[in-house]
């Protein structure tokens, strides 16, 4: 399966160049069942990534364009009377895909976010009053621009803490960027992709991470490190156990993408800076979000064994 | 230099500071040079710490050490000696000051600190010196704080406060050792300062000797009784006899230093007292006739009055019980009668010539010695510290033409006259009276109570004390010496700080009886606790013990402590678990001697990698290392400790050998 995989991320940094890192936590975010917060400027490849990774996965994949006149229905879908059968006909939205790109998701309003976030949580939507399961597996990649950009509501914190990892892909590489320039269009390179793996071989490898293994040692080192936000004066809030789940998922993931069936403390650190650099905000630093320099304190100061 | 850690500006300041506190209780023994030379070294110093001023080189180092040596052979005569020796020690104490560069030279000059200050000890002991060696001691301790970096290191105050707060939480501990910890003898005998214990009553004694004693203040003993305090004109402390006279001097016969006790037998009431001696460099103890004392303190000499082995050079208490009313020697007429009746061959005809016309006039012995009181009582004696000068014959010359005296004047002329009449009598030199001290309801005797008086022996009543100054001047022994001698205004007159002068000034003696008991009471109950004391404490506690058990008790609870300690330090309940990271710290520390330590955050795996990049050669022993450690700590394998010890052995083997890091220390 493993062999499987780094075909999958051969084929995607074929696509998106220079950025085996990212793409490599992209995929260990999928792999842990986590949705993904792409956050950068705009025609850095967010929407590349994402399109990379769903083809190559072999899952349905839907796009929806966040917008500030975006409504709930539209994402959700909604009732329209068929006048044959003289009932309502229930026509689900774009949510209802193993693979959602939603662009842009801060450009929409706070309403419509929260139809989206409410989905990704609880992995069914309810519409109408009646429930409906999303697809297995259900994963939404979202992007975007970096929050002092105009026209765009922040995700507040409870929303942003729904995502398992948030990335910035950031500059490419001269070399790469060269091999960007002087190759062929992207767009043609993503329908040449073919999917590499099936809906199944994905659930049992998302089985598979969940049972990693994760031993006590390990965990104090990740309650080291909660406890470190919770307890120093530089944090202006805690890592929430949500966080601390998810930083143990992420490192599953990334322990299983290197090929051991056991976490070590440099996996918790490769995921470190993603899962938890948006969950926590510097006290000095009272607007903005990105705890990158906590980040950096924690990874240097938390004994680690 | 410049790699070792300089002394901060904190820590030397509170270390000038300090050596100003321990050195001020040695200035009174130390010649004036040492102010000189401390001036001069702690500017100094300041200014190598200004960077105005250099260390001095090893030249001038040796001159400064040779002179400084100098200095004291030259003020002291000496380089030996514990005056000497203290002042070669503060000497070095200051030199050391310009002398240090690094932590390590401060420290030692903070433990030659401590050392002065329990040196001057040796010198005063009182209340107010052990109270005052809490300053220098408080000053020390923040300098050796202030030369710890820490976070005060700039701020003076928190740091004093903090040595403030480290010697109170000492105190508990202070407490239990000087409750239990067994007080051994010194293992070589100390000298003494010349200064000290040298009052006092000596082995003989010419006419002025007693007078000398009267201008001085000091204390010679304290006593508490067990009961009411009897009357002044009963405290009669004996402390020698004198028996031989020589024409000049009285002295004591070698034969009344045989330990053998005299045959005397109790009567009437006894009277309980404990006595807080301060040292006298003399051998002898004082007691109210007649004494006994608990076995093991001294023993009583064939004249009655008590001796040790060794001169009391250190504050001794010991508890006696007396019989005043007691018949010493009433038997048969004891062979101390022939000593009591020595007399040189010649001299003092005139008062050999009334003593023979006495006995003539008598018809019993008792008769000659009423006579001779009377006749003190009658004719014109006058008591004065300071009696004219007599000649050769000096019975004759103080009975007959000047007639004035100090007690030894009179109780020398007595004891002469009843032996010429074939009376045999000795006299007595000891302390009479003493201040009573409300506030503790004791009694001090000090120097000027010194006192000379007579006893006589009869047959059928034995020997039998008699007082002629008494007789001259009863105020003497009913009121003390300052009223004896109120009409001279002699009183202490070459002690004018002496506080007992002011004795009329109501609150400023009432403050001094205060202070004199309190120190009294240290005296007693802190300097003075140690062996038989100490003993007698802990048994009254805890029931028989001896000096063996206390001391092994002591060494039991002593390592009680530190196996709390030690348990709490390295919890050995979290080893066993944990074996696999007690293995990785020895691989760590292995690492570290050969230059590579791990960061706090850094995991065992990208340490590896480090290290291995560090150290090619051994690479491949450190990631097996690592593997095996990696393995059984997050892999859940089974733990399986002497397979990673055997990894770590081998990559031992693979490292040269090495104690330390080059490099760290230089």
């Amino acid at each position: 399966m493993r062999t499987r995989l780094d075909a999958c991320l051969r084929a995607v940094n074929e696509v998106l160049l220079g950025k085996d890192a990212q793409v490599r936590l992209a995929l260990a975010c999928l792999l842990a069942r986590g949705h993904l917060l792409v956050e950068d400027m705009p025609g850095m490849g967010k929407t590349t990534l994402s399109h990379a990774l769903a083809k190559v996965l072999g899952l349905e994949f839907q796009r929806i364009q966040f917008t500030s006149d975006l409504l709930p229905g539209d994402i959700l879908g909604t009732s329209v009377f068929d006048r044959d059968s003289g009932q309502f006909v229930f026509h689900p939205g774009p949510i209802f895909a193993e693979l959602i790109l939603a662009d842009e998701i801060n450009r929409a309003t706070p309403k419509s976010q929260s139809a989206l976030l409410e989905a990704m949580e609880e992995g069914q939507v309810t519409i109408e009053g009646a429930t409906r399961p999303l697809p297995e597996p259900f994963f939404v990649i979202a992007t975007q621009n970096p929050v002092s950009s105009g026209g765009t509501f922040a995700l507040p914190e409870s929303q942003l803490d729904r995502f398992l990892m948030r990335v910035s892909l950031g500059y490419p590489a001269r070399a790469a960027e060269k091999a960007l320039l002087l190759g062929e269009a992207r767009r043609d390179l993503l329908t040449r992709l073919q999917p590499l793996l099936e809906q199944a071989e994905l659930l049992a490898i998302q089985d598979a991470v969940a049972r990693v293994r994760v031993s006590d040692a390990l965990v104090d080192y990740v309650l080291r490190l909660a406890e470190a936000t919770r307890t120093q004066p530089q944090f202006a809030w805690g890592l929430s156990p949500r966080g601390s789940l998810a930083l143990l998922a992420a490192a599953r993931a990334w322990a299983f993408l290197d090929g051991r069936d056991y976490v070590i403390p440099e996996d918790v650190q490769a995921v470190l800076p993603t899962v938890v650099g948006h969950r926590l905000r510097e006290r000095a630093d009272a607007t903005g979000h990105g705890g990158g320099a906590l980040v950096q304190w924690l990874l240097r100061e938390v004994p680690a064994l | 230099m410049s790699a070792k850690p300089g002394i901060p500006r904190n820590s030397l300041i509170w270390l000038l500071v300090a050596q100003v506190l321990v050195i001020l209780p040695h200035l009174a023994h130390l010649p004036l040079w040492i102010i000189g030379l401390w001036l001069g070294c702690a500017a100094w110093r300041v200014q190598i710490f200004r960077m105005r001023a250099r260390y001095p080189n090893s030249w001038l180092k040796a001159a400064l050490m040779i002179g400084a040596g100098f200095g004291v052979y030259l003020s002291r005569g000496s380089l030996v000696g514990l005056e000497a020796g203290v002042v070669l020690l503060i000497a070095a104490f200051i030199l050391k000051l310009v002398e240090m560069r690094s932590r390590r030279d401060a420290l030692v000059l903070i433990f030659l600190g401590f050392f002065a200050v329990v040196t001057s000890y040796l010198f005063e002991d009182g209340l107010l010196a052990g109270l005052y060696s809490l300053l220098p001691v408080t000053a020390l301790l923040a300098a050796m704080i202030g030369l710890q970096q820490s976070s005060l290191v700039t701020r003076p105050w928190p740091t004093v406060r903090l040595a403030g707060a480290l010697l109170l939480q000492a105190v508990p501990l202070m407490l239990v050792l000087f409750l239990f910890f067994p007080r051994l003898a010194p293992l070589w005998s100390l000298p003494q300062p010349s200064e000290r214990g040298v009052t006092g009553l000596a082995d003989h004694m010419a006419p002025g000797d007693i007078a000398r004693l009267g201008q001085s203040a000091a204390l010679a003993f304290r006593a508490s009784f067990d009961g009411e305090i009897p009357p002044r004109d009963q405290l009669y402390w004996r402390a020698v006899t004198f028996e031989r006279f020589d024409g000049r001097r009285w002295s004591q016969s070698f034969a009344s230093q045989v330990p053998q006790e005299p045959e005397w037998e109790p009567a009437g009431e006894p009277l309980g007292y404990s006595i807080v001696m301060q040292p006298s460099g003399q051998p002898w103890l004082f007691a109210l006739d007649v004494p006994r004392l608990e076995p093991g303190q001294a023993q009583m000499m064939a004249d009655f009055h008590l001796q040790r082995r060794q001169p009391v050079n250190q504050p001794l208490l010991y508890r006696a019980t007396s019989w005043p009313q007691a018949r010493r020697e009433a038997g048969s007429a004891p062979r101390s009668l022939e000593r009591a009746l020595q007399l040189p061959e010649q001299g003092n005809p005139r008062s050999r010539a009334w003593a023979a016309q006495l006995r003539r006039s008598a018809r019993t012995p008792q008769a000659v010695v009423d006579a001779l009181l009377v006749h003190f009582n009658r004719q014109p004696y006058r008591y004065t510290l300071t009696p004219p000068p007599v000649g050769t014959h000096i019975v004759d010359d103080f009975l007959f033409d000047t007639r004035s005296g100090f007690c030894a004047h009179y109780a020398g002329a007595m004891t002469f006259v009843l032996r010429a009449a074939g009376i045999p009598a000795r006299v007595v030199a000891g302390y009479q009276g003493g201040e009573v001290n409300p506030a503790g309801n004791y009694l001090s005797v000090r120097q000027f109570d010194a006192h000379a008086w007579v006893e006589y022996w009869v047959a059928g009543r034995g020997w039998v004390s008699v007082d002629p100054t008494f007789q001259v001047a009863p105020e003497r022994v009913e009121q003390g010496l300052e009223q004896a001698l109120a009409s001279e205004q002699s009183f202490l007159a070459e002690e004018p700080m002496s506080l007992l002068r002011y004795r009329d000034i109501g609150w400023l003696n009432e403050w001094r009886l205060r202070w004199d008991s309190l120190n009294y009471g240290w005296q007693r109950w802190v300097l003075n606790y140690r062996g038989e004391q100490q003993l007698q404490v802990l048994q009254r506690w805890f029931g028989r013990l001896d000096g063996q058990a206390l001391g092994l008790g002591l060494v039991a609870a002593v390592a009680l402590l530190v196996g709390v300690l030690a348990l709490l330090l390295f919890k050995p309940w979290r080893r066993e678990s944990d074996v696999q990271q007690r293995l990785f710290q020895r691989f760590e520390r292995l690492l570290a001697r050969h230059g590579v330590w791990r960061q706090a955050g850094e995991g065992a795996r990208s340490f590896a990698a480090r290290a291995a990049s560090m150290l090619p050669g051994q690479a491949a022993a450190i990631v097996e290392f690592v593997r095996l450690y990696e393995q059984q700590r997050y892999a859940q394998q089974p733990a399986a400790a002497d397979e990673l010890a055997r990894a770590l052995r081998r990559l031992r083997r693979a490292l040269p050998w090495r104690f330390a890091q080059p490099g760290e220390r230089s």
